[in-house]
């Protein structure tokens, strides 16, 4: 699916909007994207880091769209998660990637991390669950 | 159930009101109860959660988001002397599709805490249907104690 018109479709999603990320590569089982930094996102207002809520739900994003790219009202529903926050999200741009473990007929699984400068210091890791049926 | 003082309560819900950026502020949160053994709070609809057109049908990663705040709240009121707190892992179970433009309420506490970690747990529903759950979560939280609290930073930095 190419860059132009799956940002296109996210571009009309609500809440996608409202965590105003960008996909830039989309390809078998994986999606990775930018997430550009707003007050909005903010958790700690003394810090202005990112809230965990936002970092947990721009995961779920982008593994909603590593699974199922071509949806076509809804993204693909989840069903549940886990997250792991290692390091406080700076202001400034997060990037997330999410990689398909296991698609099934019924079920997938995807884990997914956002990082900042350094992709070898993730702020948060998660594992996603998603229903397909 | 221990009620905390007038004061104290008046002071939470003052600077969780009055933060004026961030995600809980466009949440529009209002703190419904609040005692050390548990919280309440409701979050109006508002059409940025949703994910479809009609927008009638709410993203879960703002439930997640919702539960964290709340956890952070309950931990706040439930524990003394904390200075700061950061979300250690957070699981949440999605149990129904979040379909309503009905209010979310919703209904945390921190059932253990010790020196160092705070665990929590809460659960999800649209106003006026208690006994549908639309999602469940539990967290832990890294504390840190000391004298400043951050509240008191928040204020500070307020004034």
């Amino acid at each position: 699916m190419e860059l132009q018109a799956i940002n296109s479709k996210v571009s009309h999603i609500p809440f996608f909007s409202f965590l105003n990320f960008e996909i830039q590569e989309i390809g078998d089982l994986h999606a990775k994207a930018e997430m550009t930094f707003k007050s909005r996102h903010i958790g700690n207002p003394v810090m202005e880091h990112y809230h965990g809520g936002i970092i947990a739900s721009y995961m779920e994003a982008i593994a909603a769209l590593a699974v199922q790219p071509d949806f076509v009202e809804l993204p693909a529903k989840p069903i549940n998660l886990t997250v792991d926050y290692l390091r406080p999200g700076q202001k400034g741009p997060l990037f997330a990637q999410a990689n398909v473990t296991r698609k099934g007929r019924r079920m997938a699984s995807v884990s997914a991390f956002t990082w900042q400068a350094d992709r070898e210091k993730p702020v948060a890791e998660g594992l996603y669950h998603f229903l397909l049926i | 159930m221990t009620e905390i003082s007038q004061q104290k309560m008046e002071q939470i819900a003052q600077m969780w009101n009055a933060r004026g950026k961030g995600l809980i502020t466009h949440m529009a949160l209002e703190i419904e109860e609040v005692s050390t053994e548990g919280v309440l709070v409701r979050m109006p609809f508002n059409s940025d959660f949703c994910v479809d057109r009609e927008q009638t049908l709410i993203h879960g990663g703002i439930l997640t988001a919702l539960l964290d705040s709340v956890f952070g709240l309950a931990n706040f009121v439930a524990i003394e002397g904390v200075s700061t707190m950061a979300t250690l892992d957070l699981r949440v179970d999605y149990l129904r599709p979040a379909y309503s433009r009905a209010d979310v309420i919703v209904r945390a506490n921190c059932y253990r805490q010790t020196r160092h970690i705070a665990f929590n747990s809460g659960s999800i529903w649209f106003d006026g249907h208690e006994g549908d759950e639309i999602a469940r979560g539990a967290a832990s939280f890294a504390l840190t104690r000391g004298e400043t609290s951050l509240f008191e930073a928040m204020a500070k930095e307020r004034a």
